[in-house]
């Protein structure tokens, strides 16, 4: 029963809360992983040396799973659209103050950059699809004959890694109207929730790859059916490690990033506070203590923790939790942030 | 501060999720380093060759019974308050011989299949989809088991209750009976297995050192001789009480409860509160307010709700229920609220209202709806609005010409288990 009667009832006076739905956080999470993607791939390019980049997962399976990631993503958000026919007018501008025109821009030289670092070493990692296409060798050759320009491409892929992950957050933060998001922490943090993200996949598929007896028979047939296709060399286990160490860093830091942004709002207006409570004591605390921070964070950091230091075999369940915990965080983000509101009286 | 933590309303139901996955992690976790996440050795306790689930189990229930006692026999936990799963014999002898049968075989019981799934072995993970299946196939067929599922009911029940022995006693037999559970354990495992017992581990080995899980046994039979002499855990009907505290709540306006908002309550179906009628059980039966439920002044104890719960209490003028706020509130309930005026003030404001000069005439409407929906009868202006007929009315029971919501039952307790 309404008691008071004010204008604020009439139809679209207050703003409908929930407008987002499952695309957004799929699509946040996409482009974080592919931001952690490119970042890795293009630091392997600068960082070793042309013999020993040859068939690793991050050259080339990384960037070819960036492109597949991407164009979901870029589909998610296509389908959020309200007007799909209108996607084209985003590129007759660039607005420098606006994170959606930095985004689209961005969003249109990942795909080049990615291209070049997947096929600098594809026919290495798939030769049988090199001798179907004899132009990729062409093009591999082109690529790594010009040291200069394997170098351009390695910074390109780790400068627009750096862009795409932290515009996914400041896409977030800029929004001063929900108060949960309004925060530039969001940008690291996602960025290294992404890193993570993307070094979790690469060692699971690392994992899945490696020779091991106990692994379960369909998936022997499965992995050794897809190596008979493709024609592809046994990856190089070594990368493992380096890997699963890489991630316990990212994980490591966007814990202290999470802390940070948590505290930054309880330190600020009660508005952010009561904001920052809906994930300590409200309604998504729960989800987001149990999903994120536990069995995204801190349950995979032990997991490979103890793998570094060869108390347990390298196993699935730590990349499967990161990837799990990524998504959950975009989740529960976005969906909290959309419940955080300026009106107290509305509560 | 006080246990159980959550009854006591320390944290609400979202920490206590969280507390849930803490404790369920660590759970999985030990299961997982004893070996239990392996059907083989999960079996092999069935044929008498590793019993070290009977081991690490029945340590587990010595461990927790003997701490709990201590517990409550230093007050810090109020075992009144701990949850008990109501015992139903003939089906939870069916449901246990099901479990076992389940057990030998699929090789896990429900929590050892987690684990085991979790640890990316296919046995367990059939087993979890093969138990899921179980309980939504249980649920499908649940109305037709239900009078089934309920008979032999004894209740609320604890073995000293059962055997009328002392609560102490029965922990020292429970520790003693595991130890010898124990020793049996490693004599079956020589047996059937031919397996020598670890000198360092087992409990009956040559020779006689007091290897340190020999020390853990003295010191758990220890803990029992000194349960079985120290008395009962429970706190009984003696509290400690904080006079100035209690007066500053008692002087504090927000103790009491408009009858028309107590309406609106029951009318708007909320069950987060407890109502209570604390007359004598012949005044309760002559009338009573819908959902209240009856517990006399002198027979008041503190085990009838937990702790958190919000408690409204009624009486005729008020002076009883004023007299149950006070012992209520040294029990340490916290939402404790008087229907103000009692049930006379309930009688005049809301089953019979008379309509003021100054409340506009909406407001009265509202009110007759309300007076109407409980059974009485708004009392209309006019000369002859003597306020004698409003009493006689009330005699006759009101509850059976009550609205469909006279007979609600009590509020429904929150789901626990284990």
């Amino acid at each position: 029963m309404i008691e008071l009667t004010t204008t604020r009832h009439n139809p679209l006076i207050d703003p409908s809360l929930h407008v987002w739905e499952w695309q957004i956080p799929v699509y946040l999470f996409l482009g974080g992983l592919v931001a952690g993607l490119m970042i890795i791939a293009g630091i392997r390019l600068i960082v070793l040396r042309p013999s020993r980049r040859e068939a690793l997962v991050c050259c080339t399976i990384g960037p070819l799973l960036g492109l597949a990631a991407l164009s979901l993503g870029m589909f998610a958000l296509f389908l959020d659209l309200a007007h799909k026919l209108h996607v084209w007018r985003l590129y007759t501008t660039f607005e420098p103050t606006s994170p959606m025109s930095w985004g689209s821009w961005i969003l249109l030289l990942v795909y080049p950059a990615l291209l070049a670092n997947a096929l600098a070493h594809l026919p290495e990692a798939i030769p049988a699809l090199a001798r179907r296409f004899p132009v990729l060798v062409a093009i591999s050759d082109f690529i790594l004959a010009r040291l200069r320009l394997v170098l351009a491409i390695g910074f390109a892929n780790v400068a627009l890694g750096v862009a795409l992950g932290i515009y996914t957050g400041i896409l977030l933060g800029a929004l001063g109207a929900r108060p949960l998001w309004n925060s530039a922490l969001l940008g690291p943090l996602f960025l290294f929730s992404g890193l993570s993200a993307a070094a979790a996949l690469l060692h699971g598929i690392l994992v899945l790859s490696a020779p091991d007896e106990e692994r379960p028979a369909f998936a022997d047939f499965l992995l050794s059916s897809l190596a008979r296709v493709s024609g592809a060399r046994p990856l190089d286990p070594n990368a493992g490690p380096v890997l699963a160490g890489a991630d316990n860093s990212f994980l490591t830091i966007e814990l202290a990033l999470l802390g940070l942004f948590l505290l930054g709002h309880l330190t600020s207006t009660a508005v952010h506070r009561q904001a920052a409570g809906l994930l300590l004591t409200g309604p998504y605390a729960a989800p987001f203590w149990v999903f994120v921070v536990g069995l995204g964070i801190l349950i995979p950091l032990l997991l490979q923790t103890l793998e570094l230091t060869h108390r347990i075999r390298h196993t699935l369940a730590p990349a499967v939790l990161v990837l799990f915990g990524g998504i959950a965080l975009r989740v529960i983000l976005v969906a909290a942030g959309q419940e955080s509101h300026w009106f107290h009286a509305l509560n | 501060m006080n246990a159980p933590f959550f009854k006591y309303g320390l944290f609400g139901d979202e920490t206590s999720l969280i507390l849930a996955f803490v404790i369920g992690i660590a759970f999985g976790f030990f299961l997982e380093r004893a070996g239990f996440g392996s059907g083989r050795k999960l079996a092999a306790q069935f044929y008498f060759t590793d019993l070290s689930v009977l081991k690490v189990m029945f340590t587990a229930i010595i461990t927790a019974m003997t701490g709990v006692y201590l517990l409550a026999r230093i007050g810090f936990l109020d075992l009144s308050l701990v949850y008990l799963v109501p015992t139903f014999v003939v089906p939870q002898i069916v449901g246990g011989l099901l479990l076992g049968v389940g057990f030998v075989i699929g090789g896990y019981c429900p929590g050892t299949s987690c684990v085991s799934a979790a640890t990316g072995r296919i046995d367990g993970m059939v087993y979890l989809a093969g138990m899921l299946a179980g309980l939504f196939g249980f649920a499908e067929v649940y109305p037709s088991l239900e009078t089934f599922l309920h008979s032999t009911s004894l209740g609320q029940i604890t073995l000293p209750a059962l055997f009328h022995v002392s609560y102490g006693l029965l922990v020292f037999a429970v520790v003693l009976m595991a130890l010898a559970a124990f020793a049996a354990a490693e004599w079956a495992e020589k047996k059937t297995a031919g397996k020598l017992p670890d000198p360092n581990g087992s409990l009956t080995a040559l020779p006689w050192r007091l290897t340190p899980v020999r020390r853990l046994a003295f010191g758990l039979a220890a803990l029992g001789l000194a349960a079985a002499l120290a008395g009962s855990p429970y706190r009984g009907a003696r509290v400690t009480v904080d006079t100035r505290d209690l007066a500053l709540r008692a002087s504090h306006d927000a103790t009491s409860l408009a009858p028309a908002t107590l309406a609106d309550w029951i009318i708007q179906g909320r069950n987060d509160f407890a109502l209570v009628d604390v007359r004598s059980e012949t005044d309760f039966a002559s009338y009573h307010i819908p959902t209240a439920q009856n517990l006399p002044l002198a027979s008041l104890n503190a085990d009838f709700a937990p702790r958190n719960q919000t408690i409204i209490l009624c009486s005729d003028d008020g002076t009883q229920a004023a007299q149950a706020w006070f012992l209520l509130q040294a029990q340490g309930f916290r939402s404790v609220y008087l229907l103000s005026g009692g049930l006379r003030a309930w009688r005049d404001q809301v089953l019979f209202p008379k309509p003021s000069a100054e409340a506009p005439a909406a407001a009265f409407e509202k009110q007759a709806q309300v007076a109407k929906y409980f059974g009485g009868a708004p009392q209309t202006t006019g000369a002859s609005a003597a306020p004698a007929p409003a009493l006689p009315k009330l005699a006759p029971p009101v509850l059976a010409a009550g609205p469909a919501g006279a007979t609600q039952p009590p509020p429904k307790k929150k789901k626990e288990g284990c």
